[in-house]
Formats: C-alpha cells, sequence, structure tokens
C-alpha cells in the first residue's frame, strides 16, 4: 500500500540550479526505503519535499493517494503523520534540556502536559537515553545528540519518519545501535525512509532502494536488482556493495544456488562460506 | 554546515555553566535557591557589615562549596575578578585629598573594610546562584514570575546559539590556523576578519535550519515544552527562612 508519493516533481534551488527534474517516488508503508544518491544529488532537498517543507515548481505530493495541501492546516495535518530527522542534530535541537526538546513535538500535536510527559519518558526509555533526560543539548556527544533528535521525532509516533543520513559520522557502534533503535520503532508501525551514500548501507538494512542522480530517481525496486546494475550504479557516480558482489560471485561460482537469497550482511556471508567450505569437505 | 567530518572541536562550554548544570543541587528547586542567594544579598546590603557580611560570605561559600559541591578552583577564580576590581576601589577610600594634600582619611580604614566585607558578601551570593542553577532555569522561573514568553523564548535560543556559534568559530579558528592563518599580526588580524564574515550567513544559514527541524515536529510560532520542575521542599524552605532569620539577628544584635 501507498503511503507517500511523488509524480514528475521539479525543484530548482534559488539560483537557478535545477535540483529535481521530474522525479517519481513511492513509499509503500511498511517498506523500508533508502534513498540512495552521490553526495550533492538533492537527497535533503527530496525530503524537504517529502514533509512539505519545500514546495515544488510543478508535479505533485500524494499522502494516501490524495495531493496534499500547503495550507496551514494541511501542512499540519501532513506533517502529524510524516516526522522528519535533520542530518545535523545541532539544527534540531533548541530547548533547554533533553526532556523539554522531546515534549516540543507532543505539545505541538495537542497532547495534554500529563500526556505528553508520559511520552517522553516513552520514548527516551525506547532509545535508551532516559539518563540524559535533564542535560542540556551542549553537553552532549555528537552520537547522543543524533538520539536525542530522532527521540523529538519518535516522540511525535508518525507514520512515516523521514531520516537525513541517519548514520552519517557515527562510529560502527553508534551506527548499530541507531539502525537497531530504528528496526524496534518500525516493529511499531512507522514506516522508514532515510537518505545515504553509502551503497552498502542501502543494501544491508533497507527493504527497498531508490536509486537518485540527477534529479531523477533511475531506479527503485529489490536491492539485489537495482544495486546490481553496474551501469546504473556507474551512472550515478555510486559503486556495487562489496557484500552484494561477493555475493553474486559466490552464486556465478556456483558456490549460492541459481534462486537461493543473497547475502545481505557479513554474517549472511560467513555462513554462505562456512557451509561451502563444508561441502567441500564431505566431498 | 556542520562541523562533523570536519574539524572536531571541544564544547566551547564556559565553566560556570558545566558546574551550574552538573553540581549537586541542580535539582533543588530555584525558590530554595534564589531565596537563599537573593535573601542573604539583601542582608549584605541592608545590615552593618560586621559581622553580618562575614556571616554571609561563609554561609554562601560553604552553601557553594560543600553544599552544591562547586569545584573550588572555579568558585575562586569566577570570584578573583571582581575581587581584583573591588580592592584597589576601597584603597581609594582610605584616603582623603584636600587642600592640604593627601592624607588618611578619618575612619577611612573602617569605611574601607566595611565596604570590602560587603561587596564580598555580596559577591558570594551571586556566585552561590550562577555556579548551581543554569540560565535555563532562572529564564523559566522569569516566565513563571511574569516575563512575556517571547522575551524568554528569544534569551532561550541566543543562549543555545551562543554554544554552537562558539563551536563553528573555534573550528574556523583551528582550521585557519592549520593552514597558517595565524602568522603575524596582519595575517592573523585578515583571517579574524573573515572568520566574522563567515559567521553571519553560517548563523542565518543554521537559524533557518532550525527553523525546518521545528517546523517538522509542528511549530506554529509558539515554542511550548514541559518545563523539568524541580519540587519544593517545604523543610528546604524553612531551612532558608531560620538561617536568614539568625543570620539577621546576628547581624542587628552582635554589631
Amino acid at each position: 500500500m501507498t503511503l507517500l508519493e511523488t509524480s514528475g516533481l521539479v525543484y530548482s534551488y534559488p539560483g537557478g540550479v535545477l535540483a529535481l527534474n521530474g522525479l517519481n517516488l513511492k513509499v509503500k508503508r511498511g517498506r523500508r526505503l533508502a534513498i540512495l544518491g552521490p553526495n550533492g544529488a538533492g537527497k535533503t532537498t527530496l525530503l524537504l519535499h517529502l514533509n512539505g517543507t519545500l514546495r515544488p515548481a510543478s508535479g505533485q505530493v500524494l499522502l494516501d493517494g490524495a495531493a496534499v495541501s500547503y495550507s496551514r492546516a494541511g501542512l499540519s495535518a501532513w506533517r502529524r503523520r510524516v516526522g522528519l530527522v535533520l542530518q545535523d542534530a545541532d539544527d534540531q535541537l533548541f530547548a533547554a534540556s533533553v526532556a523539554e526538546d522531546v515534549s516540543f513535538g507532543p505539545l505541538n500535536l495537542g497532547l495534554s502536559e500529563h500526556e505528553a510527559r508520559l511520552r517522553v519518558e516513552e520514548t527516551l526509555a525506547a532509545l535508551n537515553i532516559a539518563d540524559l533526560a535533564e542535560r542540556p543539548p551542549h553537553m552532549l556527544s555528537f552520537g547522543q545528540k543524533k538520539r536525542v533528535a530522532l527521540a523529538g521525532a519518535v516522540a511525535m509516533r508518525p507514520d512515516a519518519l523521514l531520516l537525513d543520513e541517519p548514520t552519517a559520522g557515527l562510529d560502527s557502534h553508534g551506527a548499530a545501535h541507531l539502525l537497531g533503535v530504528l528496526k524496534k520503532l518500525e516493529a511499531t508501525g512507522t514506516t522508514l525512509v532515510f537518505t545515504t551514500h553509502d551503497a552498502g548501507l542501502a543494501y544491508g538494512f533497507a527493504h527497498e532502494v531508490a536509486l537518485f542522480a540527477g534529479g531523477q530517481v533511475l531506479a527503485q525496486g529489490e536491492p539485489e536488482k537495482v544495486l546490481s546494475d553496474t551501469a546504473l550504479l556507474e551512472a550515478s557516480h555510486l559503486r556495487l556493495p562489496l557484500i552484494l558482489g561477493l555475493g553474486l560471485k559466490a552464486r556465478a561460482c556456483g558456490l549460492l544456488a541459481e534462486g537461493a537469497p543473497l547475502p545481505r550482511s557479513g554474517q549472511d556471508l560467513e555462513l554462505l562460506l562456512e557451509k561451502a567450505a563444508a561441502r567441500q569437505l564431505s566431498i | 554546515m556542520s562541523l562533523d567530518g570536519g574539524i572536531q572541536v571541544r564544547t566551547a562550554m564556559p565553566a560556570a555553566d558545566r558546574v551550574a548544570n552538573l553540581n549537586r543541587w541542580r535539582r533543588k528547586s530555584l525558590a530554595e535557591k534564589s531565596a537563599l542567594a537573593l535573601g542573604m544579598l539583601l542582608l549584605a546590603i541592608l545590615l552593618p557589615p560586621f559581622p553580618a557580611a562575614l556571616v554571609i560570605a561563609a554561609i554562601m561559600a560553604a552553601a557553594a562549596l560543600i553544599g552544591a559541591r562547586a569545584p573550588a578552583g572555579i568558585w575562586l577564580g569566577f570570584a578573583a575578578g571582581p575581587v581584583g576590581f573591588l580592592l584597589p576601589g576601597a584603597a581609594m577610600l582610605t584616603v582623603q585629598i584636600d587642600a592640604g594634600g593627601i592624607a588618611l582619611a578619618p575612619d577611612g580604614l573602617a569605611t574601607a573594610a566595611g565596604l570590602i566585607a560587603r561587596s564580598f558578601a555580596g559577591l558570594t551570593c551571586l556566585l552561590f546562584l550562577a555556579l548551581t542553577t543554569p540560565i535555563t532555569d532562572l529564564l523559566a522561573g522569569m516566565r513563571r514570575l511574569g516575563l512575556p514568553a517571547e522575551v524568554t523564548e528569544v534569551a532561550l535560543l541566543t543562549y543555545r546559539f551562543i554554544f554552537l556559534l562558539a563551536d563553528t568559530a573555534m573550528a574556523m579558528d583551528a582550521a585557519q590556523a592549520a593552514r597558517l592563518g595565524h602568522d603575524g599580526v596582519k595575517r592573523r588580524l585578515r583571517s579574524l576578519g573573515a572568520l566574522i564574515a563567515n559567521l553571519l550567513p553560517r548563523a542565518m544559514d543554521r537559524a533557518k535550519r532550525l527553523e525546518t527541524g521545528l517546523a517538522a515536529r509542528g511549530w506554529e510560532g509558539e515554542m511550548r515544552v514541559l518545563p523539568q520542575q524541580a519540587k519544593l521542599s517545604v523543610s528546604g524552605m524553612i531551612l532558608v527562612i531560620a538561617l536568614e532569620a539568625a543570620t539577621a539577628a546576628i547581624g542587628v544584635f552582635l554589631s
């Protein structure tokens, strides 16, 4: 079921550089979508169209199949359902303490103080940052700020959450933790949409990949399919993800049956190698 | 743009702010802390300086250092500045200049000693407040006392932006130094000019992105958040009042 859809979006930056050039994208409910593109492709610009921050020069955004309204009430209703987490957490944190900052969205939803307080506590606990509740934002580490910014959006319980480069700048432990939190969030019914320039992340984490370059989505579909199209990757200045490349090689060498699923993670790959080795020993 | 990926600079957070946020009395209610600090300040002004000022200074220093466990080094560091102004100022009171030349002023030493004691007592009161209470708590308190939300919101955002801008400025400064922008006075001045010129568009840019972030969370012009209110402890408040009453009694009857 399609939750969000764009058709023929066109947008130029002030100054005339074309950012979106007839862009079509589908966000399906419950399908983790990676918007994959090189630096400067306009990924952030695209995200800002998906919650109504930017308005296209032409083309349409559809929410549940209906064209969105850019009126005050329309935008408000839209943003209740579609949350956004910016890449730089400092752009989002403004309040005196973490708990206050996270309470901002819920209060804007019209929740009572009591409900908002519960919502804040719940969200901070779910993201493992309850101990930071009273810290001011400038006393947080980079990774902590990212989690707090995420909490600010999550506390509003959106249907869809847009994340701009969620793992950028995080160490591998921090990134793994964040992805784990996002999976938990997804299990509660939130559809995740994230931008990234990391084909490996898109391949390993997304259910679906939209390859974005030159202001258009060049292809959208299963990660294996989209990301194994070398001509397409070349055209978007991206590279075949390592794990996918090795998986395809394994298939070509006959280590992996033709119909069997390709490895998605290092762990999958290890298993595959172990099995192959075991087979060889038994022969 | 942000600093991530570029030069990471340690947060330029002043020591006072850090102490105010992390001291042991951080969670005591604003009412108790401000009643203690402002009440004692008032007593320091009203009562004859001896012995009241000494008592007040001792109590307030103990409150900050022993009660709230503010680090002594930071406390002394902040006290040193004002005291540096106070001493020469008071010294001037001990002499008198008239047609006959310079002479010791009658009662000059007593006046100067009184001034020093009184001012120092007042200083310890304000230091206590500054080192135990974050500015955001003070703003929240002022809002409860009726200061318009617009004013406190602007003050809060300004406060938040000070740290962000300071971080950016420090990163740019380090980047300039790394490319030898600080070699020689002339180059250093030119670098500083470029830094300042760059800071404004960056600040504007950041403000715009902050607005995007807030709008995404349903902001429509009013910044409502749940304040973290500390519960007023009745026994604490009684203790504060008793302490002040005792100080006043000592100040009046023993002077």
